[in-house]
């Protein structure tokens, strides 16, 4: 695993502490070798977060910050209580806000931290307390280009532990032979994708022909604690070669990851080279405007027998749910959730991460408010102005508030394509904008 | 939570919990399920042998208040009267689960390794990777173990080669010579566990007995059960034996008083009385193999069928997807990708109405899909 630097602290609720915990952002990040512009984009963040979360803490509470350094990014964890939080600031939309309503400093400020980052998470642990996670990523050159293998010779082997220019030019070969969408984002920047393997965050296996040639790849990252997300089987060899390379590569990731702990493998990338019959369809997603038309199809497999669980469910989801069970054969037990009634907190929060190269947003909520129709439609439109037209929004199972917003979602122009068992805490219903035809 | 996790081994974090199958009541419920036939766990469709059942249903409950013999003394004597052996050569414990992480915990520091194969039980590598001890896993040859190749995975830091023999899942065994070989080429650089779970469902002449094996071989352990043959899974009682060094080291990392005094009683009563039984079990396990190949060869479905009272097959469809819909229908199977045999099932062979049972349900999904 790479070295990896790490600062926490305690921070009293006083603006004064925000430079220096900022000083210490820069510190971190040039000790770990990023350059200036991440090095500032990440003092920035830590130091708007201070001063805006600062200012909500109850009498008596400190901000805890703990920030850590990998070789591929800077990452900033605020840990803090507040009551009734708003963070709208952070939403996607807030600039338009801001301005218009010319709120003060504080939602500006947010704005800037949101902004300044790559990305930003928020989770509810209970109570008033609360977890925001900021990331800034180093920058990585884009791939250059590399010619596809002509010819592949049997016998093939598998690599799992793969030297770094083996998997850059993988990355580099399957970009070159698949649509974006289906490569996973790293691959763009390759050098980024090794990264990522050699601190853990991304797993893969490389296929070699006898002659030693990178003829396939298959790569996989942990989607939540008990599913594994996987992308492939990506093949670099002529048609008759191909089902022969595909079969080692699914074969050798079901058993790299067969007794490691997760219970399910998923994946929104599987290419057309997945042999047949080895994983179940889950349903499937519409195509953007970048696909061939055609639906694409989201499969899994159990990795262990399936013991059941409990998931929330509104009622105008029921049937959805109660039918995507039974084609699945899941056991779960089905609990009643009733849609918010007087919502307290005005303003919603949703993240979003925006990928313009692959035609894809992913939307998830980490705040109810009384907005949260309007907010989404906001989000749906802003993300269509970038001109991406998949826009997927994730639902978990595991928690009654977020499960009791399917009738926003439903308002706001959503469907549910599909629920990936394990794929949050629990389940997690996938919904995909649909435009009006 | 995460905190607490923080001051855990790295190798303890990383560790996925085992979870095993709910009560029945449990499963039949979340499937919808009519009734449920236990096809998962290579028990004995036959139950206990006769003397057993006998001294189960003499148990005194005052003897609950008691603790069991903390070293299985009576049960020891049985075993070294039956194998002619010395009773301190044996350890029993809690299943023979239990006596794995005894080996380990008494052979293995954080750090060492074991070496055993890579389609196999579990628990080796399971045991090795919850103490901090590297597992290094070799693959099958076929649907056997690769002796050329354990022996080469074998280093300085190893200190346990584990050999499951009859394999399972597979059910492919070394024989005396392939074992022989292996020993002698192995030159007593490692322990070498024989794990003979199943070794009591064959009764050909060429499979290797580990009990007269070790008496050449002083470092041979072999590890039996009474969970499989003995119909004894509920009371967990399994055993090793080994040289009278080999065991007096395991010993010391051994928890007493493991085995309960009703499994204690059971197990020795069983083995008074075990021929007859051996011989039923044996002829049910045949009937059934017989019969599921004849389904198997029918559906045109591959399937790996050697020793021990299971057998394996290849589905056309995923493993799990199998697993749920024959739930459904009341039969539960093993699935295999937790075997790294993505898309096999693995079932045990036990009397008539189960085997048809499966084999109706198994037609019906395959139908289906
Ligand atoms: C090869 C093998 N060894 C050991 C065991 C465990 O047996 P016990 O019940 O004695 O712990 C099993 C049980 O499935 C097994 O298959």
């Amino acid at each position: 695993m790479a070295d990896c630097l790490r600062v926490a602290m305690d921070i009293p609720p006083d603006s004064a502490f925000a430079c220096p915990a900022a000083g210490l952002a820069r510190t971190l990040a040039e000790r770990s070798g990023f350059g200036q512009r991440e090095s500032y984009r990440f003092q920035l963040t830590v130091e708007e977060f201070c001063l805006c979360l600062m200012e909500l803490l109850p009498a008596g509470e400190c901000l805890r910050l703990a920030m850590d350094a990998k070789p591929s990014r800077l990452r900033a964890a605020f840990s803090f209580k507040a009551a009734n939080l708003s963070l709208a600031g952070l939403n996607l939309t807030a600039q338009a806000q801001a301005c218009v309503e010319g709120e003060p400093g504080r939602d500006l400020g947010l704005l800037l931290a949101g902004k300044a980052a790559d990305r930003f998470h928020l989770e509810q642990q209970g109570g008033e307390a609360f977890r925001l996670v900021a990331e800034v990523d180093r920058a990585y050159p884009e791939l250059t280009p590399v010619a596809m293998p002509e010819e592949a010779r049997p016998p093939y082997r598998l690599d799992r532990s793969a030297d770094p220019a083996r998997l850059c030019q993988a990355a580099a070969l399957a970009l070159g032979a698949y649509p974006a969408r289906q490569c996973p984002g790293s691959f763009k920047r390759p050098e980024k994708f090794v990264a990522l393997v050699a601190e853990g965050e991304m797993a893969g296996i490389v296929a070699l022909d006898a002659a030693e040639r990178t003829v396939g790849l298959l790569v996989w990252a942990p989607c939540s604690e008990q599913a594994l997300y996987f992308s492939g089987p990506y093949v670099f060899a002529p048609q008759a070669e191909r089902a022969a390379i595909a079969r080692l590569l699914t074969d050798g990731f079901l058993a790299a990851v067969a007794r490691d702990n997760h219970v399910i493998v998923l994946s929104f990338r599987a290419t057309p080279d997945l042999p047949a019959g080895s994983f179940e369809p889950l349903g499937s997603l519409l195509a953007g405007r970048e696909g061939d038309g055609r639906d694409e199809p989201v499969v899994f497999r159990h990795l262990r027998e399936d013991t059941g669980a409990a998931v929330w469910c509104a009622p105008s989801l029921q049937a959805f749910l109660r039918q995507a069970y039974e084609e699945l054969a899941m056991p779960r037990d089905i609990l009643p959730v009733e849609a918010p009634a007087g919502r307290t907190r005005r303003e919603s929060l949703l993240g979003a991460s925006l990928d313009r190269h692959r035609d894809l947003a992913e939307l998830r909520p980490f705040l109810d408010g009384q907005d949260l129709a309007a907010n989404l439609t906001a989000h749906v439109a802003a993300i269509r102005d970038k001109g991406i037209s998949r826009i997927l929004y994730y639902m978990d199972l595991s928690r009654p508030w977020e499960a009791a917003l399917a009738d926003d979602l439903l308002r706001a122009g959503f469907v549910p394509r599909l629920v990936l068992p394990h794929g949050g805490q629990s389940d997690m219903v996938v919904w995909q904008h649909e435009p009006a035809a | 939570m995460s905190q607490l996790l923080d001051r855990v081994p790295d190798y303890v974090r990383r560790f996925e919990r085992y979870v095993p199958s709910r009560p029945d009541a449990v499963l039949m419920r979340q499937y919808g399920a009519p009734f449920l036939h236990r096809l998962n766990n290579n028990e004995n469709a036959l139950g206990p042998p006769q003397l057993a059942r006998e001294a189960i249903a003499a148990f005194q409950p005052e003897r609950a208040a008691v603790y069991p013999s903390g070293d299985a003394y009576d049960l020891r004597q049985a075993l070294a009267a039956r194998f002619g052996k010395s009773p301190d050569q044996f350890l029993v414990g809690n299943g023979s689960c239990e006596v794995i992480g005894s080996v380990i915990r008494a052979f293995c520091a954080a750090g060492e390794a074991i070496v055993t194969a890579d389609k196999t039980f579990a628990v080796y590598e399971w045991v090795a990777g919850f103490s901090g001890v590297e597992a290094r896993l070799v693959p099958l040859a076929g649907a056997a173990l690769d002796p050329a190749a354990m022996l080469a995975a074998v280093t300085d830091k190893t200190k346990i080669v584990f050999v499951c023999n009859p394999n399972n899942p597979t059910g492919s065994w070394w024989n005396r010579a392939t074992l022989e070989a292996f020993l002698t080429a192995l030159n007593g650089r490692a322990l070498v566990v024989l794990d003979e779970a199943y070794r009591e469902y064959l009764d050909d002449p060429g499979f290797p007995d580990g009990l007269g094996v070790m008496d050449r071989h002083d470092n041979v352990l072999v590890f039996r059960t009474f969970s499989k043959m003995y119909g004894l899974a509920g009371f967990r009682v399994g055993y090793l034996c080994g040289s009278l060094e080999a065991v007096d080291i395991v010993r010391r990392t051994h928890i007493a008083y493991s085995v309960n005094s009703l499994g204690q009683f059971a197990a020795t009563a069983a083995l008074a009385d075990d021929a007859g039984h051996i011989a039923a079990t044996r002829a049910m396990v045949r009937e059934a193999g017989e019969f599921l190949r004849g389904v198997f060869d029918k559906l045109g479905l591959e399937y790996v069928s050697g020793a021990g009272n299971f057998i394996m097959v290849r589905t056309p469809v995923s493993d799990t997807l199998l697993y749920r819909r024959l739930m459904q229908k009341g039969v539960m199977v093993r699935t295999m990708t937790g075997f790294r045999f993505p898309n096999w099932i693995r079932v045990s062979l036990v009397r008539e109405p189960a085997m048809v049972a499966f084999a109706d349900a198994l037609k019906k999904v395959l139908d289906r899909s």
